[in-house]
């Protein structure tokens, strides 16, 4: 059905998508909008880093949250609405590198491969940044719309950890966020970020 | 991103190379590409000979010179620059400054990890953790309270009052009244005797997995479980395995190699007990410890065993174990509860309708005669290994789900039919018997057909032997519990 209606609405010239509240985008979103329907938005990280508490953040579904590693071994579909459009959240299991080495990993790289998400959000343990930002890199350099997502950042500060998103922006081209998933603190900022990157990269 | 420069070394003139040469799409950029081809991915490997085939072998040309130039491999080369600009950023964009009073969570972790001071740790969260919490209060008080406060004293004369009513039949009212009804077995089995285990079995778990136990756990058994063929990794599903083997059946996809992944599957299928089956057999021994010290020697020595000689039969190298050990953490109490309900949904969603199917069943076999003659069919491994015929329904009950038969054998103790040999016999075999259909379907999926039913076999005759050679040992040595 919702794919059917994004057809009527490429194919009506003049009608604005309806689910726009930017007129001024309308435009670019229904050239978005393509046959294959749904647009996706990927989690993807280690495991323990709290990927799960941000899908459910953001989706207000609820996918299993533990305090082990590899919790999530089936992949978790949810929704979000942002800039008034609806996206499907993928919840991965968790990944290491890009070079899977279990049953698992190789399920989270499949998705990254073959789904085309519009966004890749990597969420990272910010107490361990530097294990984890090789990670990032990797998939800044396979092309993907990253988005780093500096979690756990309460520990992180605990330990006496201080981060600079700016130079962190400044260094990585891409758009980071500190959270705290298990609190909900910087889903806003997230969300926002997302909207920011939605737009801009459907429009030029 | 950045145009990077690789021109002056070989890895970098074979970058260039090889993203030329690549020609298809593959959702991600050809840098990444040829970098997972370059550490010997062999699914992408097998991804450019099927998109690129023309170039393949050209392409794997420039592979193999950059590999056979480098002494180490390129995987450990390309990971090392590419932490060597990680930690550039880091060096920009973060700085340390004092910690803030976590060392005390460290201290408790180590003495977690320990084995002097760990062993004990696992012994009290065991006791007060399941055997108390679950076995005590779920299995003992809460299942007396709805099984007989309730069920016995106002459901189940209700009931049988209102269908006397309403359906004049006979026939057609023993199949909600009778005495294995859909109301009077199943939903007093689902309601009375599996939910309150399930229930605690579950708030149990949840705050040890949300306090981080966990991979601590992981760490105190890896060298034990090495000696089985398995890293401290198949910790997590093993003990999940004590919640419910199909979840856990799930889980062990974690496990980095097919033959772990296998003895995993083999062990949970025959040497875990699910939390309901758990319960239900902690309450049957109750006021039996010897019984009870005996049913679990038995169990782990069979979980040892059997993980010890699948390791020698299957082949493959030994597991390594790398894990992330995460903080320790104070569970969350809104989570614990989330966590709990949503499982026991989950759990009574997938129970109740095999309940009441096993219900339709019994007394369609019952109208036919088939149940009768498989229950004299199963009375004849029952007699060998020494216990009444009326245990045979509780085996019977037994290949639906493992708490079914648990449940079953529940019922002949209330009725007195059972010595403490008898008990303790039934209770191992039945908790080494076969997988719940539930458990059987995933190793399926996960396994495939023949190990699953090759798995289902060997547990069958192998839960029957175990349960003789006990039965013979009590016999022999003249011991009476």
């Amino acid at each position: 059905m919702n794919i059917l209606e994004k057809l009527i609405n490429i194919l009506k010239p003049d009608k604005a998508c309806s689910s726009c509240p930017q007129a001024k985008f309308g435009a670019c979103q229904k050239l978005a909008a393509s046959l294959e329907g749904i647009k996706k938005i990927a989690v993807v990280g280690s495991p323990n880093v709290g990927k799960s508490m941000t899908f459910n953040c953001l989706t207000g579904a609820y996918a299993n949250v533990s305090n082990y590693p590899g919790t999530t071994v089936e992949v978790f579909r949810g929704k979000t609405i942002l800039n008034g459009e609806e996206f499907e959240i993928i919840d991965t299991p968790g990944m290491y590198s890009l070079m899977p080495i279990s049953e698992e990993e190789r399920v989270a790289r499949n998705i990254l491969l073959n789904e085309k998400p519009i966004i890749v959000l990597h969420v990272v343990d910010a107490k361990n940044l530097e294990r984890m930002l090789p990670f990032t890199l990797q998939l800044i350099e396979a092309g993907l719309p990253v988005i780093l997502v500096l979690n756990i950042m309460d520990e992180a500060e605990r330990l006496g950890i201080k981060i600079n998103i700016e130079a962190m922006q400044h260094e990585l081209k891409v758009p980071v966020v500190a959270t705290v998933s298990a609190r909900g603190e910087g889903i806003d900022i997230l969300k926002g970020k997302m909207e920011e990157y939605v737009r801009t990269k459907i429009c030029g | 991103m950045s145009e990077q420069k690789y021109a002056d070394d070989v890895l970098g003139s074979s970058f260039k190379k090889i993203e030329l040469m690549l020609q298809a799409d593959y959702g991600i950029s050809k840098h990444s590409i040829g970098s997972l081809l370059l550490q010997g991915d062999d699914e992408i490997i097998s991804l450019v000979k099927l998109k690129d085939p023309e170039n393949f072998s050209k392409i794997m040309e420039a592979v193999n010179f950059a590999k056979s130039s480098y002494n180490d491999p390129l995987s450990y080369i390309i990971a090392i620059q590419n932490q060597g600009k990680a930690n550039y950023i880091i060096e920009r964009a973060m700085e340390y400054g004092p910690s803030k009073g976590i060392s005390y969570r460290e201290k408790i972790s180590k003495v977690m990890i320990d084995p002097l001071t760990g062993i004990p740790i696992m012994l009290l969260v065991l006791y007060y953790g399941i055997y108390k919490f679950v076995g005590d209060f779920g299995a003992g008080v809460l299942v007396n309270f709805i099984e007989n406060g309730i069920f016995i004293k106002y459901i189940n004369p209700l009931v049988i009052k209102i269908f006397i009513k309403i359906i004049p039949w006979e026939v057609l009212r023993s199949l909600f009244t009778g005495e294995y009804g859909i109301i009077t077995l199943g939903v007093r089995y689902a309601v009375a005797l599996i939910f309150p285990i399930v229930t605690t079995f579950f708030i149990a778990f949840a705050v040890i997995e949300d306090s981080g136990y966990l991979p601590r756990l992981a760490l105190l058994i890896d060298r034990l479980f090495k000696k089985i063929g398995l890293s401290g990794r198949a910790v997590i599903p093993m003990v999940l395995g004590l919640g419910c083997d199909t979840m856990a059946t799930m889980v062990t996809r974690t496990l980095p190699t097919k033959r772990e992944r296998l003895i995993a599957t083999i062990l949970l299928a025959l040497a875990v007990p699910c939390s309901a089956q758990l319960g239900v057999i902690l309450s049957l021994l109750e006021g039996n410890p010897k019984g009870l010290w005996v049913w679990v020697g038995v169990i782990t020595l069979v979980f040892v065993f059997v993980g010890f000689v699948s390791s020698k039969i299957l082949p493959g190298e030994g597991p390594s174990f790398y894990m992330e050990v995460p903080p320790l953490r104070l569970p969350k109490l809104s989570n614990v509860f989330l966590k709990t309900w949503t499982r026991v949904k989950w759990y009574f969603i997938e129970i109740l309708p095999v309940f009441i199917l096993v219900s339709v069943f019994i007394w369609i076999g019952q109208l036919t005669g088939i149940f009768n003659f498989l229950t004299m069919l199963l009375t004849y491994p029952i007699r060998w290994i020494g216990l009444p015929d009326k245990t045979a329904v509780a085996f019977l009950f037994g290949f639906f789900r493992r708490d079914y038969g648990a449940g079953g054998l529940y019922d002949i103790k209330k009725a007195g039919l059972f010595t403490g040999n008898q008990l303790v016999v039934a209770c191992i075999t039945l908790t080494l018997f076969l997988p719940c259909v539930a458990q059987f379907l995933m190793n399926i999926k996960e396994r495939g057909w023949r190990a699953a039913v090759g798995i289902s076999v060997f547990v069958l005759f192998f839960s029957f032997s175990v349960g003789y050679l006990v039965n013979l040992a009590f016999n022999t040595f003249g011991i009476n519990l």
